[in-house]
């Protein structure tokens, strides 16, 4: 049997712990069940990428972003969920402004030194480089080393 | 990582570092470790989104929302089958409570044939 998009599944033991914290203590679940539920996470998934993907072609966009898949929670009747996932959107933007934020500052910090010190050493290097050239023997001799 | 409890062999104290976790962590700090913001791997979700060969690009935030989307469905599901369980007096949870579950709730219709 050729492999189905159904195939792809989600990560058995984050499904399980999702399930657990979802129902009472004292709860189990078989495996058949448990991978039941995995299988229609995935069927789900698909089924919203589909709609998601609808809400996007009518926009004339080519990429799918947050508001289609808002949308198709709201055509496939999921609407208990649209409050929960902007508020996870919006977190998740926050936490990825601060990540940014974060790594900008990094870079322009790193910059600002290497700035610095590329000036002055770009001069010598200039000599040096050709140097190490003639030294390193490269066998790409195409280059042009002015003596 | 300070080792506070000698539990196996020679306590290791990490050099560089000052004793507590003073060495600077990219990631920000969590409140409790159940607060992530999504548990499912996105490259996973990714991936699904990916199948569909209608699909051209998906940015970051739509696969976050579809993974988060995915395991309130996860729960909704899981807490709808339960209830057929209860009623049958059972603790655990069987494939035919998913069933039940699947025929009885309108939203879970897109899902009857998908599962076999």
């Amino acid at each position: 049997m050729a492999e189905r998009p159904e195939d792809l599944n989600l990560p058995n033991a984050v499904i399980t712990r999702i399930i657990k914290e979802a129902l009472p203590d004292g709860v189990n679940i078989s495996k058949e069940a448990r991978s039941a539920i995995s299988r229609a996470a995935s069927v789900f998934v698909l089924y919203a990428t589909s709609c998601a993907n609808n809400f996007a072609m009518k926009g004339k966009r080519k990429t799918l972003n947050a508001s289609d898949v808002l949308s198709a929670m709201e055509e496939m009747e999921f609407q208990r969920f649209v409050a929960p996932l902007k508020e996870a959107l919006e977190a998740y933007r926050r936490e990825q402004r601060g990540k940014k934020e974060a790594s900008e500052q990094k870079k322009k910090d790193k910059d600002r030194k290497t700035d610095s010190e590329e000036q002055d050493k770009s001069r010598e290097e200039d000599n040096d480089e050709e140097e190490e050239r003639l030294e390193e023997e490269e066998p790409n001799e195409e280059e042009e080393v002015d003596n | 990582m300070a080792a506070a409890a000698a539990g196996s062999g020679t306590p290791r104290e990490e050099e560089g570092s000052s004793g507590e976790a003073a060495a600077p962590q990219p990631q920000a700090p969590t409140s409790a470790p159940g607060a992530r913001l999504s548990r499912l791997p996105l490259a996973r979700v990714k991936a699904l989104v990916k199948a569909d060969p209608d699909v051209t690009l998906a940015g970051q935030e739509a696969i976050f929302i579809l993974a988060r989307a995915a395991e309130l469905f996860v729960e909704t599901i899981a807490k709808d089958a339960y209830c057929c369980a209860q009623q049958g007096k059972r603790k655990t949870l069987q494939r035919r409570d998913l069933d039940n579950a699947i025929e009885a709730v309108d939203e879970f219709a897109f899902l009857e044939g998908t599962l076999d």
